[in-house]
């Protein structure tokens, strides 16, 4: 395999309504109730990997793709719908406990995993997600494994020389590198990444063949470093209020809600500006 | 000698006014298409003659004098107000078409609390009245996925059903009166009377004319008090669509009359409720109304449930979630767009309904047909949503990958076929192929079989009141 991409199966956060983000005593806001996605972030990693496999194909080159998820068995028929996609791997760690709020287990049982697997070139993934959002995990896993990483990654491209085009979002703008890899990619805000669809015929084609599955356990004791001391301790949560003011601006007409837009709000902003 | 563009725009400037007269061609290029044709729209690509232009009528007396030019000029006319139609009825499939947009008059002009009605003006968007009402303490009970988006004149047009349509109906139980301008330009008034025994009921003849025969202007509908603290949701998962159907049956023929009662099969299942439908189906009730009643509803149908011991009860909080995102709204149209481009994966819906003893066998046939005969599929599913004494509605869900094909040529490689299947099997069946969006111009190839014998009374009511063809040629009747 030549490139792994890790996800994350989460709650649709916009599901939960006002009364919903209560925190009910034990540390977590109650999500069970809400419809599961893929991690909108993972996400464009998954479909990333596949157009960069198309581009490949379309060049003569095969590129083999792995997925995995840390997750339980619920998780099956999205690996199993990635393999319809074209992944050749889907891979689940199960774990043994709730590793919401803990990225540097995380990180270091995909760092285990991928140390036990065939070499891998890339390792792909969101860089954050929306529960448990702590935008570390690409970062301890490059760590780990002593690889670099890049973040903001919107875009990536295997080139005939066997090192790939990374194109991602810096503060200066796009930046596109040549890199050899190995290389961990943590993917931003992507244009058009929304993970295709597969045919009925091809999940019905991958439905009989089982997901590779691993225990934590097993995995964690060949992980390289364990961390002994997360820089983290989630101890409580509390709802932020971020309601934002709004004011309807009244006038005969638009001409003179503009007026009044321009003389007693943004005229002097601009001012200061 | 008929008009040509120019000629056309000129004469409704003069009628209407330059400022209600559009002519901009990306706004004829979207008006010459509705939801049916948006993964060609998508693409930037539009096959239908585009309009000679958009008028936004602002009152019933211009309705009435364009109409009368039309009707004299022979010039084809589309209404409409929410543009949400899916079944092409907006396809401006004529040349130099006026598309007569009523979305301004959108005043509520009265509501009533005392007479339980509400009377607006047909650009009067749904959620805007219940809006309004619901701040008195009072309902439409009338919630169709599109509420936020779709009007009162269209919903009229086009038979609309709401998902609470199992206690308050379909809009045709809801509209008390109405006026509508008639290609001639005559404008009729239907007063608002709890019933009457005077006659046929020509309610009927605008409701759901799709603009094939009139131009609605005003509508009337029932108001009913609005008790939210009262409902009560009840959720199962189902081995047997064919289960479900008999549980919706003994709920119905045993006189309950639950707002919401719903039956997902396990594609279309996984597709809203993966977080707990586990590959199987999913049941789904409210009830409501009076706290006595809708304790009682909500008991007996626990009761009938029971006697089935594949059902298993889900948490509440699962529905009352699901419950509270069951519309579409702006942004979720704009998701979908987007969607649609990257992935060239598109969904449609297919809304047929059928007696008790059909409906299974209607079910299974085209799921099995679809499978087998559709290419690209990436899912096949279905639900009932509305069910009655003698029988009940499906919903067929259709997604597939666009392969290999120009965006001009989705629909006749995989909308049309699909439809095909469904249709015909559900009129070979005995049941009907229109549930709740209207014929439009895509079922209209089957519309003598819908209506076999009383054809002569639909073709009739064209001949009558359009007979110079000028009202929507194409939508429900084959065109001319």
């Amino acid at each position: 395999m030549n490139v792994l991409v890790c996800f994350k199966v989460v709650p649709d956060l916009d599901q939960l309504s006002g009364s919903d983000w209560v925190v009910d005593g034990c540390s977590r806001v109650e999500t069970r109730f809400v419809k599961r996605m893929i991690n909108p972030y993972d996400e464009s990693a998954l479909e990333l990997a596949l157009k960069m496999a198309d581009q490949a194909r379309g060049s003569g080159v095969t590129l083999g793709l792995n997925s995995l998820t840390i997750a339980d068995s619920g998780a099956n028929l999205t690996l199993k719908s990635l393999r319809a996609l074209g992944y050749q791997e889907a891979v689940r760690i199960e774990a043994d406990r709730d590793l919401e709020f803990a990225p540097e287990d995380v990180a270091a049982l995909i760092a285990a995993y991928v140390l036990s697997t065939d070499p891998l070139e890339l390792i792909m993934m969101g860089r954050q997600s929306g529960v448990g959002d702590n935008a570390k995990t690409p970062l301890l896993i490059a760590e780990l494994l002593r690889w670099p990483c890049i973040t903001q990654v919107i875009a990536v491209e295997k080139d005939a020389a066997g090192t790939y085009l990374v194109t991602a979002m810096a503060d200066e703008g796009v930046v596109t590198r040549i890199i050899e890899p190995p290389c961990v990619l943590a993917i931003g805000n992507a244009p058009s990444s929304t993970l295709r669809v597969p045919t009925l015929r091809a999940i019905k084609e991958q439905s009989a063949i089982a997901v590779k599955t691993y225990a934590a356990a097993e995995l964690i004791s060949t992980s390289p470093t364990l961390p002994v001391n997360p820089g983290a301790e989630l101890l409580t949560l509390e709802v932020v209020n971020r309601n934002r003011g709004g004011l309807i601006i009244e006038g005969a007409d638009a001409t003179e809600k503009a007026q009044i837009l321009y003389q007693s709000y943004l005229k002097g902003w601009l001012a200061e500006l | 000698m008929s008009l040509n563009r120019e000629q056309i725009v000129s004469i409704l400037i003069k009628i209407v006014g330059a400022d209600q007269v559009i002519t901009e061609e990306e706004v004829l290029k979207e008006s010459s298409v509705d939801r049916f044709r948006r993964f060609e729209e998508l693409h930037g690509v539009y096959t239908q003659p585009l309009p000679a232009a958009v008028v936004y009528v602002r009152n019933t007396n211009d309705v009435s004098a364009v109409l009368k030019l039309a009707n004299e000029q022979g010039i084809n006319i589309v209404p409409r107000t929410g543009h949400t139609a899916t079944e092409g009825g907006l396809e401006t499939i004529v040349e130099n078409s006026v598309v007569l947009d009523g979305s301004a008059m959108n005043e509520i002009i009265k509501i009533d609390p005392y007479n339980m009605q509400a009377t607006c003006q047909c650009g009067t968007p749904l959620q805007t009245l219940e809006d309004r009402l619901r701040e008195i303490g009072f309902t439409t009970g009338h919630s169709p996925q599109s509420k936020p988006l779709a009007q009162l004149g269209g919903l009229v047009a086009t038979r609309s059903i709401g998902q609470f349509s199992t206690l308050y109906g379909g809009i045709e139980d809801m509209v008390v009166g109405l006026e509508a301008v008639f290609s001639n330009g005559e404008i009729t008034r239907i007063k608002n009377v709890p019933r009457r025994a005077a006659g046929p009921d020509i309610r009927h003849v605008i409701i759901g004319n799709e603009g094939a025969l009139c131009y609605i202007t005003e509508v009337t509908v029932k108001i009913f008090k609005f008790m939210p603290e009262n409902n009560v949701l009840l959720g199962y998962t189902l081995e047997k669509m064919k289960t479900g159907f008999e549980i919706l049956r003994e709920v119905m023929a045993e006189g309950y009359k639950p707002s919401v009662a719903r039956l997902y099969d396990p594609e279309d299942g996984a597709y809203h409720f993966s977080h707990f439908a586990n590959n199987k189906c999913v049941l789904i009730f409210m009830a409501e109304g009076p706290k006595a009643i809708a304790a009682a509803t909500a008991a007996a149908i626990e009761v009938i449930v029971a006697k089935h011991p594949e059902c298993v009860k889900v948490d509440t909080r699962y529905i009352e979630t699901w419950f509270d995102h069951l519309n579409w709204d702006a942004t979720d149209i704009a998701k979908e767009r987007s969607e649609i481009v990257e992935t060239k994966n598109i969904g449609n819906t297919t809304e047929i309904s059928a007696n008790w003893d059909k409906i299974n066998q209607i079910y299974e046939t085209c799921i099995k047909r679809i499978r087998n005969e559709i290419p690209d599929m990436t899912l096949v599913g279905g639900h009932s949503s509305h069910s009655y004494i003698n029988g009940t509605n499906l919903y067929f869900v259709h997604y597939y990958n666009v392969v290999d094909c120009k965006p001009e040529e989705e629909i006749t490689k995989y909308h049309w076929p699909l439809k095909k299947i469904i249709v015909e099997e559900t009129i070979k069946a005995g049941g009907s192929m229109c549930h709740h969006h209207g014929v439009g111009k895509h079922r209209t190839p089957w519309i003598k079989d819908e209506y076999g014998s009383s054809y002569y009374i639909l073709e009739t009511l064209k001949k009558a009141f359009d007979p110079e063809g000028i009202m929507n040629q194409g939508t429900i009747y084959p065109r001319r």
